[in-house]
């Protein structure tokens, strides 16, 4: 637990003392929309516009087809079809974002360049489109978790009442669902608005620009913007030093971000019971219209099942894509080789590289994690639990960018580290950590009350329960977690560009820590992507693509063996 | 709920899969530990023939090839990019890295912010930084800008090719990050060695990029369009072209004679006077191998600017 405190102690730290080194003028902060170092003007009017209208664009376009797409899956097709489709879709929110950001690219930059007639195509809506696509997964996943968690006995309840099933899943599915299905909404905004790189590669990062009207509202979706994130990325961190107006004015904006996103994580988890759950199903005195039942019927069943078809249709496309560009990840010899030039050869360093920055934070990370699981799972009262697990979650959910940010302030500046995959791994121990600490209290909390009572009555101390009861009952949920964690850490680029890798010339392996990088595939298919339109260092981006979601793939398919093996059930845990 | 029911299984599983299991436990943080000790053997990677550059990403090419050149003699040479020349000089200020790449020299307030540190610049060649625009746009008839029009396109109040002699065609504005060498070279042709350059512009068309294929990318994906960048970067790629300034064209004698306004020294910085890895390196690109690294990058030499 003290890791998570200490995490979350680092980084309000760190953007406490940089706020403190300077004069933050926060009125003009968050009420001015011209961002000119070089002048003095520090206003991020335009900034958190952008990450206004990125984020209910990505929510507008994958909500409705997200819900539509869990219902579908949880209500309307047989559990044969449902359950692999429900695998995929879990796999899907597990996709590096850095492979999303390719895609945004390759894809959806040319896309909104021939739709609005846009020259370029970097603009708001596309960066909004990558991030729907991103969050939609995490959607569906939370959102069927909501719907199958509804107790069967209310539907055959309203099955036996003669309801067709759109009156059934609206009347009393979606009712008991409702705090579920909102938590989904919150957890893909809060990583819609911490997303960094993603957006970085799309938005056009242009400084300052307000639509004026409403009309000019359209006009602003289809041009570049900035949003807060991007500006965290780009190179203004690595110029301003660790003090000044400028470093303060950054850190302002980290605490603008940090504050949005850990408002909508802990409001998206927080425990059903708080309100909406208890009273849900009688709130609204919805009544039913016998006007056409059942053609509304089978309207709804044909619009959820085809809702159905783009998370499908998206998840084939971009297999099919990755498998079909990334054709060099296919031959041996790009595994095995290292890298030649810019963009040839293999990535057989920066493989190595990846697995040593997360073997790294799998040391770290476990005993943190697990120690802070037990203690959020058999220690703490209800109540602290509570708190602890609100913390845990809120570290969780922190923009990664943010760690990466505190993590280059910390260790490559003040330490005088430079860059060192020792900063990199530690850095990514706070993503992995939440994952690890909520899985391992989850299966405590799962306990059945015989194995604690037998342990008491035989008369074992606190520490020997914990040894003999605890650990082996929840390792199974620990691994699941660690492994959980670790892809999602395989995938972070942004905190691993400003503390651990370079593009050219690191060794596989490091021969020291401090001015030690190394080279990672995240780093890699960012550089390769952003810098390059030439055709062999594209193919070289898909082919490191494909290598990375095989690996983060491998790092699942072993978390939902563990899981399906040892606990039976399923628990959604990010 | 399925919780519960699953726990006879998995109780006897539990048993029966324990030892095993923490065997594969064990094994598996040995193999990390090893992973670890066996990568921490030495705290400090050996300054003599380990070194980072970081910096420009005008510079990176040629610092690239003289770093692949260097490997066969041992030198270990990582070269990176985060935060283009401004990001080099403050790395190698705060201490991360042994040679900065820049493309401008270090000013006044560099020194100010690293009192610490004695940037030692080492002038390795030469570059100019065209006005890029597309072919589409040349062909229109704009083959030549005044300052005036330079920083007329920059500030957004040029919107249309037909407002400085070209095609009716919107102008879409590729301005660099701030901290990129090009564009403080930008500033300091349209707005002298004081001036600065106001707040960005409010315009619909205007986006910023970093590197220079970043721009060249982008430049060349977007009609009407128009970019400060490296002119060795547009080589080979006939669908841009470099604009003459003030009537000059940036032909290699105009650049050269300095007659070309937006010339460039390019650098390498280091902390002191060069020594060990580092002067080897600084030494192979000042050498008549690495100099020819610099035109085949579109550079000028040394020699060629009369060094």
């Amino acid at each position: 637990m003290f890791s998570v405190v200490i995490a979350l102690a680092v980084l309000t730290g760190y953007l406490a003392i940089g706020v403190a080194s300077g004069d933050v003028d926060w009125l003009a902060l968050i009420g001015d929309r011209t961002w000119s170092p070089t002048n003095g003007a520090f206003g991020a009017l335009a900034m958190i516009y952008g990450s206004a209208v990125v984020a209910v664009l990505a929510l507008v376009l994958a909500v409705p087809v997200g819900w539509s797409a869990a219902i579908a899956l949880s209500e309307y097709l047989p559990p044969r079809l449902a359950k692999p489709l429900r695998l995929s879709v879990e796999l899907l929110a597990a996709v590096p974002s850095i492979v999303y950001g390719l895609i945004g690219i390759m894809m959806i930059r040319p896309f909104v360049a021939a739709l609005g007639d846009v020259p370029g195509g970097d603009s708001l809506l596309a960066a909004g489109i990558v991030l729907a696509v991103m969050i939609m997964p995490t959607i569906v996943a939370v959102s069927v978790d909501a719907l199958a968690a509804v107790p069967a006995r209310y539907r055959e309840a309203a099955y036996a009442l003669g309801l067709t099933r759109r009156e059934v899943v609206r009347s009393a599915v979606l009712p008991q669902a409702r705090s579920g299905l909102r938590a989904g909404v919150l957890l893909g905004l809060a990583r819609a608005l911490g997303e960094a790189i993603a957006v970085f590669l799309v938005v056009g990062r242009a400084d300052g620009r307000l639509p004026q009207s409403p009309g000019d509202f359209f006009s602003s979706l289809v041009h570049p913007g900035q949003t807060l994130t991007t500006k965290l990325a780009g190179p203004e961190p690595t110029l301003v030093g660790t003090s000044g107006p400028h470093f303060a004015a950054l850190c302002a904006l980290g605490i603008i971000l940090l504050a949005l996103v850990a408002a909508a994580t802990a409001w998206g988890t927080r425990r059903a019971g708080a309100g909406a759950g208890a009273g849900g199903g009688v709130k609204r005195g919805h009544r039913p219209s016998v006007w056409l039942r059942t053609e509304r019927d089978r309207l709804a069943t044909a619009f959820r099942l085809g809702a159905l078809l783009l998370p499908a249709t998206l998840l084939v496309g971009m297999l099919t894509i990755l498998v079909t560009r990334g054709s060099s990840a296919l031959h041996p010899a790009f595994w095995f080789s290292s890298s030649t030039g810019a963009a040839g050869g293999g990535v057989r360093d920066q493989i190595l590289g990846t697995l040593l920055l997360l073997a790294t934070t799998a040391l770290i990370a476990l005993p943190l994690g697990y120690g802070a699981g037990v203690l959020i799972g058999a220690h703490a009262s209800p109540k602290t639990a509570r708190v602890l697990e609100t913390l845990t979650v809120a570290v969780g959910g922190t923009p990664t960018i943010l760690l990466g940010l505190a993590g280059y302030v910390l260790f490559s500046t003040a330490m005088g580290w430079g860059r060192s995959w020792l900063a990199g791994a530690i850095v990514l121990v706070p993503v992995v950590v939440p994952v690890i600490a909520l899985t391992t209290a989850g299966r405590i909390r799962s306990m059945p009350g015989e194995l604690t009572e037998a342990a008491l009555a035989l008369g074992l101390s606190r520490t020997q329960y914990i040894r003999s009861v605890v650990i082996p009952y929840t390792w199974p949920a620990t691994l699941t977690g660690l492994l959980l964690g670790l892809a999602r850490a395989a995938g972070e680029t942004a905190p691993l560009i400003f503390t651990a890798t370079v593009f050219f010339g690191a060794p596989a392996l490091p021969s020291g820590i401090v001015d030690a990088p190394v080279q990672a595939l995240p780093t890699h298919i960012f550089t390769l992507s952003q810098d390059s339109g030439a055709p062999e260092a594209i193919t070289q981006a898909w082919g490191s693509a494909l290598v990375l979601v095989l690996i983060t793939a491998v790092l699942l398919s072993l978390a939902v063996a563990l899981r399906n093996r040892f606990e039976g059930a399923r628990r959604w845990t990010t | 709920m399925s919780v519960v029911i699953a726990q006879p299984r998995h109780a006897s599983s539990l048993l029966a899969g324990k030892r095993t299991q923490r065997g594969v436990a064990a094994a598996s943080a040995l193999l990390f530990g090893a992973l670890l000790t066996g990568c921490a053997g030495s705290a400090k990677a050996d300054s003599s023939t380990a070194l980072q550059a970081s910096g420009s990403t005008t510079v990176a090419p040629v610092a690239s090839d003289a770093a692949e050149a260097l490997k066969s003699k041992g030198l270990k040479i990582t070269v990176a990019t985060q935060g283009g020349s401004s990001g080099g000089i403050s790395q190698l200020g705060s201490g991360q890295i042994e040679v900065a790449l820049s493309s401008k020299p270090i000013s006044d307030e560099d020194r100010k912010a690293y009192p610490k540190t004695d940037f030692v610049p080492t002038q390795i060649g030469a570059d100019a930084v065209g006005i890029i625009v597309t072919k589409e746009v040349a062909d229109g008839g704009v083959k030549s800008l005044t300052k005036a029009q330079v920083r007329g396109l920059f500030e957004g109040k040029v919107t249309n090719w037909k407002q400085v002699g070209g095609p009716d065609l919107d102008v879409f504005v590729y301005d660099k990050e701030p901290g990129r060498g090009t564009r403080e070279v930008l500033d300091k042709f349209i707005y002298g060695e004081e001036g600065k350059a106001p707040a960005p512009p409010q315009s619909d068309n205007y986006a910023i990029v970093g590197g220079n294929l970043e721009t060249r990318n982008k430049l060349e994906s977007t009609p009407g369009s128009v970019g400060p960048l490296s002119t060795g970067f547009i080589e080979g790629h006939d669908d841009l072209v470099a604009v003459a300034l003030e009537g000059v064209e940036p032909t290699e004698e105009n650049v050269a004679s300095g007659k070309y306004a937006m010339t460039r020294p390019l650098f390498m910085i280091t902390d002191g006077k060069p020594q060990g890895a580092a002067e080897k390196y600084i030494d192979y690109v000042l050498s008549p191998a690495g100099q020819k690294l610099l035109p085949a990058h579109g550079y000028l030499t040394r020699e060629q600017m009369g060094l």
